[in-house]
């Protein structure tokens, strides 16, 4: 996506909206050992305690800048390969071994993140300043209810984050690029869209076609923006209905994005294990098929093709999400300008 | 660009551990089978994998309920 240096706004949505959650890698990227990891419009430094515990610290030592994720985790610290200082996770330099007692020593020198992990995903809270308490991460229900099972798959992709939000909030093109799939074969090639309102967001919707394609998207924001689609599945999948996709996105730099699908279905006892394995044995191939048509398109956009566009009515989902979008950043540079010092004149 | 690929994530195999074994896919082609014959429920299934096989590994070959669901509790776990 193009960055617009002059619009301030389009400089807050690149980096990614601040004080919310984002999923930023899958669990398995992290172990003991420091990893590096840009999302964010930052670099972040992760890693684990020998009991499993996750922490997250800018990527970045206070003393002169060098990465920390060089350095060697030391439990909740982190000693920088550099000059060997020392930062504790919540961003506290607790020894500088050159200069003791220098001013450095007790300072809260480093920019520390809260980290969770759930449904297979590290999610990382992307604080303005330093908070002591982030707000609760909140999921959709087909991630955190007994009802349902759930994968990850997670990918990067090159291009704007915000690409991939447009194409999920388009379900039309479920009709046309994914026509050669094992699930989005039927349904007509035209349709209505309307949008409706929910208490998180928004669903937009095909009039008089539901279950049959891609035929619904909701957008919605629990702290965490995340999206939501079903998409039938043939008579093959089995018991169960419809699978569900929640998907949510990270900006990786301005032209790759960090891209989090889980592939959920509401099923119990043999049901449920039958499609964890169908899933594992071939399902999963199947969608990463569909999710490739999907890709292959993405990348081959030109970096600014948002902005030679000549939209329609099925469009107006993602009009209505990037008007959305725009008037959060906006709201995001009042607060940040309220909270800077008042400049000398 | 092959260069430039290998900079980001694209692994197509995240859920499975290892690749499966063609007991495996045997067993994943009778089960879709048997669903798109519209055979949603559990004695249906069994009968039908008794039937077009693969047969089961334990029971001198021959699927139950209860071993069906063994075996699928494993595969999913």
């Amino acid at each position: 996506m193009r960055t617009i240096a002059n619009d301030p706004v389009e400089a807050v949505l690149a980096a990614g909206l601040k004080d919310l959650w984002y999923p930023i890698c899958p669990s398995e990227f992290v172990a003991e050992r420091p990893v590096s990891l840009r999302r964010l419009g930052k670099k972040f430094v992760l890693w684990r305690e020998a009991s499993g515990k996750l922490h997250a610290l800018e990527d970045h030592c206070p003393h002169r800048g060098a990465p920390l994720s060089m350095g060697i985790a030391m439990g909740d610290r982190i000693a920088c390969g550099y000059h060997g200082v020392q930062v504790r996770f919540d961003g506290v330099v607790t020894s500088v071994p050159g200069s003791p007692g220098c001013k450095l020593e007790g300072a809260k020198a480093t920019r520390s993140f809260h980290v969770q992990e759930a449904c297979g995903a590290i999610f990382l809270y992307n604080s303005t300043v330093n908070v002591d308490q982030p707000p609760p991460l909140r999921l959709p229900e087909e991630l955190t209810s007994d009802e349902y099972s759930h994968f990850l798959c997670y990918t990067e992709w090159k291009g704007g984050y915000r690409y991939v939000t447009d194409n999920v909030m388009d379900p039309m093109h479920g009709t046309f690029l994914h026509k050669q799939s094992h699930s989005m074969a039927e349904g007509d090639n035209t349709a209505t869209f309307r949008v409706r309102e929910t208490d998180l967001g928004f669903v937009f919707e095909k009039e008089g076609q539901r279950g049959v394609n891609f035929d619904w998207t909701e957008w919605a924001d629990t702290g965490l923006h995340w999206m939501r689609l079903a998409i039938p599945y043939p008579k093959t999948g089995g018991p169960g209905g419809s699978f569900f996709i929640i998907g949510s996105y990270t900006p990786i730099t301005d032209n790759v994005a960090a891209v989090f699908h889980w592939r959920c279905r509401k099923l119990s006892g043999w049901q449920r294990d039958t499609w964890r394995f169908l899933y594992r044995n071939r399902l999963e191939a199947r969608h990463w098929t569909v999710l490739e048509q999907d890709r292959v398109v993405l990348e081959m956009m030109e970096p600014d093709a948002n902005q030679r566009e000549m939209l329609y009515q099925h469009d107006m989902g993602l009009v209505r999400w990037r008007r959305h979008m725009r008037n959060l950043a906006k709201e995001q540079l009042e607060r940040e300008d309220a909270a800077a010092p008042t400049k000398a004149a | 660009m092959s260069e430039l690929r290998q900079e980001v994530y694209l692994n197509p195999h995240q859920a499975r551990r290892r690749p499966p074994t063609p007991y495996e896919d045997l067993l994943g082609d009778s089960i879709e089978r048997a669903f798109a014959a519209g055979i949603h429920d559990l004695e249906g299934l069994v009968a039908h994998l008794n039937r077009t096989g693969p047969g089961c590994l334990q029971n001198e070959g021959v699927w139950t309920e209860a071993l069906y669901q063994e075996e699928m509790t494993r595969l999913a776990a």
